[in-house]
């Protein structure tokens, strides 16, 4: 519960700290990616903290790439 | 926005380095002597010698560069779906490079300085410095670079003569006992962790540099001074532990440094080490999360980066978190996907991008 108050409160202090700027300087394009990326994090960080299992990116990677490793450990061995 | 900073070839040196000492110098002689055995070092100097070949193509294509960085040249050469794509899975490369150093980072100081903090402390703290870094733009840290750099060498050079007294010429005998193929397989983990990884510096280099001439020999140098750095610690981790102590740590060369005794006075230099691998490893971290997220804003056509570094710093930490559920899965995709992963975009993209270009032309 505390933790998850602490990633809001770190979340709402980021767009404290840029959204003025941004909105300043008439950057459309920048706060859309920026909350986008904001959302983003601040629902992984609660995920996490809740011990939920997020999938690991290395996961797909080692499936993407299994036929290429194979070839090439094959190929030294 | 993008282009007003500009760094020196001398600060581009010190960054070739720091990037390829990065994590190597503490991960290194571990991988390759679990690789390799007695023959670590011989896989490090073959490494070292297929280094310059893999930079000299970075150097070939920083001619064609201009005044680019790697992800707006991609575009121009790939058209804009397909450059779009491609960048976009380089900084995945990157983004995912730099969680993976952080989570390096974490576990190094959790299980050898500091046992009690918990990961996710550290990780935190770490990228909070990583992210001024960051936001402050890369003619700051070229000129920190300045600073640390001899700190960093004189550290290095200090440790190695303190460790002579300790090691023992027996322990690479027998030499190239297991073939020219186990040494190629060492060769390829040792460029995986170091002259691969280089090619984040196409973000910076020669968009960032001043006389970008005189930065193609100093990117060769630098590949040099750090080559050497790295095959100098696996030498002595082999000669002072032995290939079996050394393979079944994960940080050998730290434990190497505790092996300091001289005059049962001078002793426990572990920190000297630690300090010098913070240096490198910021150095890697900050790079990597500056081509990821400055590849980021020029792939969505932003103005500026810097409002993008926060936010991703909160994703890194959770990457960080969740990328090495423990030690095992590390070792295994370390040895395994990461190769063909690193080859992918350190040596098969730049390719790529030559290929294109010369048939456009």
């Amino acid at each position: 519960m505390w933790s998850i108050l602490g990633i809001i409160t770190v979340g709402i202090l980021i767009s404290i700290y840029e959204v003025p700027s941004l909105l300043r300087r008439k950057l459309k394009r920048e706060l859309w990616v920026f909350s986008i990326l904001l959302i983003f994090g601040v629902v992984l960080s609660i995920l996490k903290s809740l011990r939920i299992d997020i999938p690991n990116p290395l996961d797909l990677l080692t499936n993407i790439y299994k036929p290429l490793n194979d070839f090439i450990f094959d190929s030294l061995k | 926005m993008f282009k007003k900073q500009k760094i020196s070839h001398y600060q581009f040196k010190i960054l070739v380095v720091m990037c390829f000492v990065g994590t190597s110098i503490l991960v290194t002689p571990g991988g390759l002597a679990a690789e390799t055995k007695q023959d670590a070092w011989l896989a490090a100097i073959i490494g070292l010698l297929l280094s310059f070949p893999i930079v000299w193509i970075y150097n070939f294509l920083g001619n064609h560069l201009y005044n680019m960085t790697l992800i707006e040249y991609t575009e121009k050469v790939l058209g804009k779906w397909l450059g779009k794509l491609v960048s976009l899975s380089f900084i995945f490369f990157c983004f995912i490079n730099s969680a993976s150093l952080l989570y390096i980072v974490g576990d190094f100081v959790t299980t050898q300085i500091m046992p009690e903090t918990p990961i996710q402390f550290t990780n935190t703290l770490f990228v909070i410095v990583v992210v001024m870094g960051s936001r402050l733009g890369i003619e700051t840290l070229a000129r920190a670079g300045e600073i640390l750099y001899p700190w960093v060498i004189g550290i290095f050079i200090i440790l190695i003569f303190l460790l002579f007294p300790n090691t023992d010429i027996k322990k690479i005998q027998p030499i190239f006992e297991h073939g020219i193929k186990t040494n190629l397989r060492g060769a390829l983990l040792f460029m995986s962790y170091s002259s691969l990884t280089l090619i984040v510096l196409l973000m910076i280099f020669p968009a960032y540099i001043n006389k970008p001439q005189k930065a193609k020999k100093t990117f060769l140098r630098g590949t040099l001074i750090g080559g050497l750095m790295i095959f100098i610690m696996t030498l002595f981790s082999i000669l002072v532990l032995g290939h079996d102590f050394t393979a079944r740590n994960v940080f050998p060369s730290y434990i190497l440094v505790k092996k300091i005794s001289l005059a049962d006075f001078l002793e426990r230099m572990e920190a000297a080490i630690a300090t010098l691998w913070i240096i490198t490893i910021f150095y890697k971290i900050v790079i990597y999360f500056y081509g990821a997220i400055l590849g980021l804003a020029q792939t969505l056509n932003l103005q500026d980066y810097r409002p993008l570094t926060l936010p991703m710093a909160m994703i890194l930490i959770v990457i960080s978190l969740i990328i090495y559920p423990n030690v095992v899965y590390a070792n295994t995709w370390n040895s395994t996907t990461w190769i063909p992963f690193v080859l992918t975009f350190g040596l098969f993209l730049p390719l790529l991008l030559l290929i294109v270009a010369v048939l456009r032309k």
